[in-house]
């Protein structure tokens, strides 16, 4: 009889010692080593994850029997680009403004997310960015830098304005003002507008007479919203250059092909008077009342 | 240590990249671990002070750029709360309250999340900006604005981590404030004459919606209102004498209302799709209705050319509509671990139309009275395809194919004179282009990337638009602990022309930046880069009372910035930072009439000193020298120091 139970007893001992532990170990048992990054997580918002660590991490169990080794759990700084946004999207899918992340110029570029977020050394509380958003963005769009230190520009660096306001990072879907897919990585406002409109809404219309500039090609047409010599952020330092290069009469362009109508005879260029196009076509991006935009 | 180093380091490397405003100090006073009260974690630091000026030169074109004035300020401040055990708080887990420039600054602005686990988050954000602008190269100052604009966006998601959540959402965008606009009296052909503008423009805008998962696709539904009003007035003004002084025509009284009321409700539905793991597929849809509907009352008296009496009444009144339908749908398809390959097909549909009646009533005589209609309808359908090929570990490649095709129809009705007309057109144009590019990472310090995009558009709506246009970029990074060296370059080139007109346009962008930090305590950086662009286009336009047809716009720019910065934390008790900003236009002001540049000069140097004086409370200075000149209007030039001083504290 006691050997029966001898026997017993040694195989399911075996069977025990053989049957697969639970690969997660708590987050408890990453405080021993990991004291840094542990101890103000409860600020961080992935507090919330199941699991805790091993939410992002992974299962940590093999991990802590290895005595630490890097191998035997998923650490960020040793995975490739498209490893890392794979993990991150398992929870951040859901989100509508990352629909087009995988086709955004920022994974083609393999900018991923730890890029720009630092989920245990935030500079912001909320979105978890290692710096502050323009710096983030400055770090590699130094043009665009060049363009905020501009007389005229929108109040980037006196943070008022953030470049999310207008542009999605995480890739956006076509733009529809204009031609495929440039610019690339705008915000969109409701309905595929130019993010523009979200605060100038004054000229979102829609109104009676359209100047079609805004509708066909963007506010880019005329204006350059980085930064710009010119008082209303055009694209040229005066307007009248910037009108004539499309009021040219050009056979092929505009709405009946015949070209974008030139002035009437009466405007002549070689008077100041008539080089500022706007003091009399004040309502250009738009009228309920003139065709011509007069008023 | 070596970790804590490192922390220091990347902290100091961002308050360099602050630049170019000096205030508010981005030093915090107290504990970074906050203390704990009543089951809560808090961290504070609140920066309050004195901001001072001193302008030389034109103020109006410093308020215009820079703006900041004198007087005491909450110039920043910073709270966290959090509870030490999430979820256990009792109405909430989690407060972060960051506030900018509050008091007086032209610049102010907060942000604020509550939540609680699982039960709420709210989201909110207010942010003003006082508006001035004399626009002098414009029109001469005529067109003057002098306004405030308040932007507040509030958002909440009910059961935040739940699989159906609720999501609820305001925001307003209102503009106040007062400005000059121009108009033409008798006619057309009349002189210019400022009159005033009470601005008072303002959006509401309230969203409802809710996000589930069924079936392993998460759907996300939103309904948005979105209401407009636009009471802009001009109220009963004596103008006087016009902008041209050989023009005798005069404008003695002047008065316009034109309200415009509108309202756009809209739609919004996505869903995502991850049920198979190498395929997900994201969409999403839009409408949108808008609707404007205006009046437009105008008054004018005063005398024509030859100093006989005129007055004239405009008045306008009709609606405008405009209704926006999308479609966007990605899918991604991984084949491989190492390669991804999607698809984007996006439809956008919108059509333009209004009617509107206009009167005019020319010395107590009616006039012109017509009935005006306007249609002008989009349709764009996008098709674009990327790869994304990851061969080994240090090399990569992404290409794509991107086809689109937009029919632009319009029509115009006009009664103007006998017999009525209808003008339609109708016109499409497509768009074909590729892209490629290549990765590599030789070692793990070091990365290239080099991509170009060439594109043809066989019909493009405008002279500047994209026809024949190719760009290329490159870039090159080595990124070490101590160092970070950036280098970019980049070409645009677009060719737009027909048989005799031509428009061409290309813009070269290089830079190359570095970050040192040869000690935790010490990082130093610099950085150069220069945009040039050159763009030329044929003009036809009158001169003299004749036709000039052969003559071109040419507009060059090359603009040239360098930046340097320094800081240094001593005995991590006192913090100083050094630098020094120049923004240049080195292009030669034009002989011609058409041949345009605008050459500037913006230097901005900036010092600023932080101590901590006590474990709670920090001393701050700081001072900052705005130099600009340009040589088109040396009367705008201007020199401004600018300073704060502050003291930082948490309690």
């Amino acid at each position: 009889m006691l050997r029966f139970w001898g026997l017993f007893l040694l195989f399911f001992g075996v069977l025990w010692a053989q049957a697969p532990k639970d690969p997660y170990i708590g987050s408890q048992a990453c405080r021993g080593c990991h004291l840094v990054q542990t101890q103000d997580f409860f600020r961080n918002a992935h507090t919330k994850a199941d699991r805790g660590c091993e939410g992002c991490h992974g299962p940590g169990r093999a991990h802590v029997n290895s005595g630490g080794k890097k191998e035997a759990i998923i650490a960020f700084s040793a995975l490739s680009p498209q490893k890392s946004l794979d993990n991150c999207l398992q929870c951040h899918s859901k989100d509508m403004s990352r629909a087009n992340i995988r086709r955004s110029s920022h994974t083609q570029s393999e900018v991923v997310c730890a890029n720009c977020h630092s989920i245990h050394k935030s500079a912001t509380p909320k979105h978890l960015l290692a710096h502050q958003q323009k710096d983030l963005c400055y770090t590699c769009h130094t043009d665009v830098k060049a363009q905020f230190s501009m007389p005229f520009k929108h109040r980037v660096n006196e943070g008022t304005v953030q470049c999310s306001d207008c542009h999605n990072p995480h890739g956006a879907p076509a733009s529809n003002w204009r031609m495929g897919q440039r610019p690339r990585m705008q915000q969109h406002a409701q309905s595929n507008e130019q993010s523009c409109v979200q605060c100038h809404a004054d000229k979102r219309g829609p109104f009676l007479f359209e100047h079609a500039a805004l509708r066909v090609d963007g506010c880019n047409s005329c204006h350059a919203p980085h930064g710009s010599a010119n008082p209303r952020l055009l694209n040229r330092p005066v307007v009248f250059t910037l009108c004539l290069e499309c009021h040219n009469g050009a056979a092929g362009f505009g709405r009946t092909g015949e070209g974008i109508p030139t002035q009437p005879g009466s405007h002549n260029m070689a008077d100041p008077r008539y080089q500022n196009c706007t003091t009399c076509h004040v309502k250009i991006h738009g009228s309920n009342a003139d065709a011509k935009f007069l008023r | 240590m070596r970790p804590l180093l490192l922390l220091c380091a990347l902290i100091f490397t961002a308050g360099l990249s602050a630049q170019p405003v000096v205030a508010p100090t981005p030093q915090r006073a107290g504990d970074a671990k906050g203390e704990d009260l009543a089951g809560y974690n808090i961290v504070n630091s609140f920066e309050s002070g004195y901001r001072f000026r001193a302008v030389d030169g034109n103020l109006g074109k410093f308020r215009s750029d820079v703006n900041f004035g004198n007087g005491i300020r909450l110039l920043g401040s910073h709270l966290t709360v959090h509870s030490k055990k999430p979820g256990t708080g009792k109405y909430f887990d989690e407060i972060v309250l960051s506030t900018q420039g509050l008091g007086n600054d032209p610049y102010q602005f907060s942000s604020l999340r509550v939540s609680k686990a699982k039960l709420y988050r709210y989201d909110g954000t207010w942010r003003l900006m006082d508006y001035f602008n004399p626009a002098l190269t414009i029109a001469n100052g005529q067109h003057l604005i002098n306004t405030t604009r308040q932007l507040q966006d509030h958002d909440i998601v009910i059961l935040p981590q739940n699989r159906f959540r609720f999501l609820l959402g305001y925001s307003r965008n209102q503009q106040d404030g007062p400005a000059f606009s121009t108009l033409q009296f008798p006619d057309g052909r009349g002189d210019e004459f400022t009159y005033l503008l009470n601005v008072r423009r303002t959006r509401n805008e309230f969203r409802l919606g809710t996000e589930f998962e069924v079936l392993k696709t998460k759907f996300h539904v939103l309904h948005g209102w979105e209401y407009f009003r636009d009471d802009t007035r001009a109220p009963l003004f004596s103008p006087g004498a016009g902008a041209n002084p050989n023009d005798t025509s005069t404008l003695t009284r002047f008065r316009r209302d034109e309200p415009n009321h509108g309202q756009a409700p809209y739609w919004r539905v996505g869903l995502h799709n991850e049920a198979f793991k190498s395929f997900t597929v994201d969409a999403r849809f839009t409408n949108t209705t808008g609707q404007r509907n205006f009046v437009f009352d105008e008054l004018a008296l005063g005398t024509g050319r030859f100093s006989s009496a005129q007055n004239r009444q405009v008045f306008v009144g009709g609606n405008a509509r405009r209704p926006v339908t999308t479609g966007n749908v990605t899918l991604s398809w991984f084949p491989l671990e190492r390669l991804t390959i999607t698809n984007h097909t996006a439809l956008y549909n919108t059509r333009m139309e209004g009617e509107g009646t206009y009167g005019e009533v020319n010395n107590a005589v009616a006039g012109l009275r017509l009935l005006h209609f306007q249609y002008l309808g989009i349709r764009t359908f996008a098709n674009l395809t990327d790869a994304n090929l990851k061969i080994n570990r240090w090399l990569g490649l992404f290409s794509g194919y991107h086809f689109s095709e937009r029919r632009i129809g319009s029509s115009q009705f006009e009664d103007f004179e006998a017999p009525a007309r209808l003008d339609r057109t109708e016109q499409t144009n497509r768009l074909h282009s590729g892209l490629l590019g290549v990765r590599l990472q030789p070692v793990k310090q070091l990365r290239f990337s080099v991509d170009g995009e060439l594109g043809r558009a066989d019909r493009p709506f405008y002279t500047i638009s994209e026809k024949d246009y190719h760009t290329v970029a490159a870039r090159a990074q080595w990124k070490t602990k101590r160092w970070n060296l950036l280098s970019k370059f980049q070409t645009n080139y677009n060719l737009n022309s027909t048989s005799l007109f031509v428009h061409s346009a290309r813009t070269r962008v290089a830079s190359i930046d570095g970050t040192w930090s040869p000690r935790g305590s010490v990082t130093l950086e610099a950085g150069y880069g220069h945009t040039h662009i050159e763009t030329v286009t044929g003009l036809a336009y009158f001169s003299l009372g004749e036709l000039v047809e052969n003559d071109r716009s040419f507009y060059r720019s090359r603009l040239r910035q360098t930046r340097l910065g320094a800081q240094i934390n001593v005995n991590k008790r006192a913090d100083i930072y050094l630098g020094y900003h120049r923004i240049q236009d080195a292009a030669r002001l034009g002989i011609a009439l058409m041949d345009q540049a605008f050459p500037l000069t913006y230097e901005t140097p900036l010092a600023r000193f932080s101590i901590q004086l006590h474990k709670k409370m920090r001393w701050n200075l700081g001072w900052q020298y705005y130099n600009y000149k340009e040589k088109l209007l040396t009367l705008q030039d201007y020199n401004a120091h600018t300073g704060y001083t502050s003291l930082s504290w948490s309690f």
